[in-house]
């Protein structure tokens, strides 16, 4: 029993000291903030090249959140009046108008950040900088489709049964296909039906619903579908990691919006999510981001238009501008309702 | 015999005052807050409730979501049966081995084993490609995304669970009730259906009632093989809860959700006939 | 211990008196033999992808992987929040089991060798959760938090995890103490032994493989526990399945893989660990 003894004892110290280490209380670390990204070429981008960048400036961490922008209003809706889930929340331009009238997000201190004033002066908006544009087309896999689709009508061609993708409506660009197939069939921001009927008239097409871009991505890579409207800098980021997708714009035009950065009300480091901030804009950082296999449209008036950004989209930022938006203020307070009856639609 | 065992319950009083802090009392506040109207208002109404039962939508979310974990159950019987079956039956050695496999998935990470399966099951996934190469079909069939696939994982998932009470119970059976059935003149199958499968009810009815659970609430494999098109109960919870921010109104469905689960538990159990529900460990 | 009859020698079935019977067996065994095959490919195919599909050189997720190489194995090392999310997941596991083993001890003592309507009914509670969808458990959780006033943090992660775990371990334990002769309970009061000496020299000995498969059990039950973390653990404490789950939801990225790969290997190595000094296999079959 002695031996016994002697060897449950070393066992007994031994957990104890790799318990001590695990006290789930305080635990001193080095500097961390928590900031909210988009599924796909964002976190990539994000976690590639931003955080390094922002390490090097301030010697802080960043743990990422990937979520879409409807999840994190949600989210820091539920947490408001208390300690928020993330610092930095990425929005798209139609949240950011429910973030702010909600009290969500601060204003953006500009003087605390040198590369605002650097931004077009249409991107320096005062609740969070705009940091990009992104455009929606059609994406499809050109060994499977030997002729390119050249508009939102093709893709209710019957030889399509069963591949074409979608994304669900709680994403960006499932609400903005939404809202431009309306307009193409002729709804308006208000009224729309025709949205829907021409749903159901795409829906035996349709092979697989993703819940957002990043499952969407799966669904490309793994050649689950094979046409589907796409986002410009998703479709590069395939391709460069080798997945047969090409983007084409429709004879429709294309549409977009532009993608900020915030920072949340009480955020818990207030200066480093500042900083964090502020290295999205800085023009190396754009510069970098807009090579592939990112291909993020930059706005910093000093990073030019470069790559495949000036071969589909626009070849200079007077191009940009001339980009098809919305009128998110109507459509918003719809939001819900249509995300419910888009959900029933597709429901199998 | 008995009076000499001191009667220890007091020693489990601290895991009892746990529970019922800990897991009584959510449930009764989130049955509270789907008496509510909104999240808003204070008082109570079965607002919630009309509005589940009043759309056939959330009741055919109710209605898929269990005939889905009945039919994963059935699927996990038809194949955990023999295995348990086998397991009882093997010399001890290969019984730890057996034992080994089947516990060795449900100790994977669940996010893991349904990775694999995505693998599996995509259009150019393994399984398409093996049919294809054995020319059973010419088309990839479509897995992922189906009620077929989610039904294959969760099977897989959570077979382990149906295995080891199987298991349990049939090495309990004695082995000379088998033989006497033979010596008097009855086959094999006869035996097995008669003496064996009769016998092995306490843990065939464990077993189903803690497959049917698992499936029913199996939330990631539902939502990675099924997709957005294809929505259960965990997930419209989740929806509601964290996406919408309707608290009452996932409050309501976790409600209807828990109980709907208890009926069928319920239910299995009388069919079993037996008192205790789970795991027949003694 | 004569309640298992060694399965050995009692493998070999009667010998058959005529053709029939024989069919009879044989066709039995082949069914038999069949489905448990199928069974057991159907078992173990998925966790030999996923360690195949690690080992991949290229940057997508096909089997048969176009090419070996350990590159994603590498990438782990770089991939901060994955492993930030992994110490989580440990410390919760850790602490989890802790409570679970004591608590759990202590209540399966105590409701296992008591006839009282407490023990039946407290029997019914602790199992519950092995039932109830966790799911609406973790949303409740989350309700009940809130209208305490809290918010999620980690310690009230480990009281949720130690909820769903701990009726592993009160399986187990009633199991293996249904194994051992309250005649030595009696045996060591009548030599003068207090309860405690009783049970440090009497029942933990006796009982100890059974509280170890169970927490064994409890331990990875809390590592991949995803419905109560998903509402318990928000990104300031992010755990690794939640972790994971996202990354393949939006991301699709071989280093899952690569991470997965090493979840099987090291749930692998536990179990061997748990085989050999707990005899699991036999714990589980009780």
């Amino acid at each position: 029993m002695g031996s016994h003894v002697s060897r449950r004892q070393l066992l007994a110290a031994g957990a104890g000291a790799g318990l001590y280490a695990m006290l789930p209380f305080a635990r001193a670390q080095s500097k961390s903030l928590v900031v909210a990204t988009f599924p796909g070429t964002w976190n990539e981008a994000h976690r590639n090249l931003l955080a390094p960048y922002f390490r090097k400036r301030t010697g802080a961490s960043v743990t990422q959140s990937i979520q879409l922008a409807t999840e994190q209003i949600a989210k820091l809706e539920a947490a408001k009046g208390g300690r928020p889930p993330f610092d930095v929340a990425i929005l798209d331009e139609p949240q950011v108008f429910d973030a702010a009238k909600q009290g969500l997000i601060d204003e953006y201190p500009a003087a605390r950040s040198p590369n605002f004033k650097d931004l077009f002066p249409v991107y320096q908006d005062k609740w969070g900088p705009k940091i990009s544009l992104q455009v929606i087309g059609i994406g499809y896999n050109p060994n499977k489709i030997k002729t390119p689709p050249k508009s939102y009508d093709d893709l209710l061609n019957p030889a399509y049964k069963g591949r074409v993708g979608l994304t669900a409506l709680n994403s960006q660009l499932g609400m903005a296909f939404l809202a431009e197939l309306n307009r193409i069939k002729g709804g308006t921001e208000t009224n729309f039906d025709p949205a829907f009927a021409a749903l159901r008239a795409l829906l035996p097409n349709v092979g697989a619903v993703a819940a957002n871009l990043g499952a969407y991505a799966t669904l490309w890579q793994q050649e689950q579908v094979d046409i589907a409207p796409y986002n410009f800098n998703f479709v590069q980021t395939l391709k460069a990691k080798g997945v047969p997708v090409e983007f084409v714009v429709p004879d429709t035009g294309l549409v977009g919006w532009t993608t900020s950065l915030h920072l949340v009300k009480n955020a818990v480091e207030p200066d480093l999510a500042v900083q964090y901030i502020d290295s999205h804009l800085a023009a190396d950082m754009q510069s970098e981001m807009e090579k592939p296999p990112y291909d993020i449209i930059p706005t910093n008036s000093k990073v030019p238009l470069a790559g495949a950004i000036t071969q589909t989209v626009a070849k200079t930022p007077a191009d940009l501008a001339k980009i098809r938006g919305f009128d998110w203020t109507k459509i918003n307070p719809q939001r819900t309702a249509l995300i419910e009856r888009f959900n029933r639609e597709i429901k199998l | 015999m008995a009076s000499a065992t001191r009667d220890e319950w007091p020693l489990a009083l601290p895991l009892a005052a746990l529970f019922i802090v800990c897991f009584v009392a959510p449930f009764c506040v989130l049955l509270a807050l789907s008496l509510h109207a909104d999240a808003q208002a204070r008082a109570f109404s079965v607002a919630q409730y009309a509005k589940f039962f009043g759309d056939t939508f959330n009741l055919s979310i109710l209605w898929s979501t269990l005939w889905l974990a009945i039919k994963a159950t059935l699927v996990c019987l038809l194949f955990g049966y023999p295995i348990a079956w086998v397991c009882s039956r093997a010399p001890a050695r290969w019984q730890s081995v057996l034992v080994f496999v089947v516990v060795l998935p449900i100790l994977t990470s669940v996010v893991v084993r349904t990775f694999a399966w995505i693998v599996i099951l995509g259009r150019e996934g393994v399984l398409n490609h093996a049919l294809r190469a054995l020319h059973v079909i010419d088309q990839p069939v479509p897995l992922l995304f189906t009620e077929t696939g989610v039904i294959a994982v969760l099977a897989q998932v959570q077979m382990p669970l149906m295995v080891l009470p199987l298991f349990a119970t049939l090495s309990r059976i004695d082995r000379n009730l088998g033989d006497a059935s033979a010596a008097l003149g009855a086959g094999a199958w006869r035996t097995f259906f008669r003496i064996t499968l009769p016998l092995s009810t306490p843990g065939l009815v464990a077993g189903c009632i803690l497959v049917f659970s698992a499936c029913a609430t199996a939330f990631v494999t539902q939502t990675l093989i099924g997709g957005a098109r294809l929505v259960y109960m965990p997930l419209h919870i989740y929806q509601q809860a964290i996406g919408a921010n309707n608290w009452p109104f996932a409050a309501a469905i976790s409600v209807v959700f828990t109980i709907a689960v208890m009926i069928v538990i319920y239910a299995l159990n009388r069919v079993g006939r037996t008192g205790k529900a789970y795991g027949d460990a003694r | 211990m004569a309640t298992l009859a060694s399965p050995a020698a009692n493998v070999a079935a009667p010998p058959p008196r005529t053709q029939s019977a024989t069919w009879d067996v044989r066709s039995q065994r082949i069914v038999f033999g069949t489905l448990t095959a199928i069974a057991i490919v159907f078992l173990i195919a998925p966790t030999i992808i996923v360690l195949l599909t690690s080992f991949t050189a290229t940057e997508s997720l096909r089997f048969p992987p176009q090419g070996y190489s350990l590159r994603w194995y590498k990438a782990l090392l770089d991939a901060d929040q994955m492993q930030a999310a992994a110490w989580n997941s440990l410390v919760v596991a850790v602490w989890t089991t802790l409570a679970c083993v004591v608590l759990g001890t202590a209540g399966a003592l105590g409701i296992a060798r008591s006839a009282s309507r407490f023990a039946r009914i407290a029997d019914v509670m602790f199992m519950s959760p092995l039932i109830l969808p966790a799911l609406a458990f973790g949303f409740a959780a989350l309700v009940y938090i809130h209208l305490l006033g809290f918010h999620p943090s980690i310690p009230l992660l480990i009281v949720g995890h130690v909820i769903v775990c701990v009726p592993f371990v009160l399986r187990t334990t009633i199991a293996a103490l249904a194994q051992v002769d309250p005649a030595l309970f009696d045996a060591s009061a009548s030599l003068g032994a207090g309860r405690a000496l009783t049970f440090r020299r009497v029942t933990l000995p006796l009982i100890g493989r059974g509280v170890g498969a169970g927490a064994f059990l409890a331990f990875m039950a809390s590592f991949d526990n995803v419905p109560v973390s998903l509402f318990l653990a928000d990104e300031r404490t992010e755990v690794l399945p939640i972790h994971l789950w996202q990354q393949i939801d939006t991301n699709l990225d071989v280093r899952t893989a690569a991470i997965s790969g090493v979840i099987i290997i090291v749930t692998i190595l536990l179990m061997v660990l748990a085989e050999r000094f707990a005899g699991l296999s036999r714990q589980l079959a009780r």
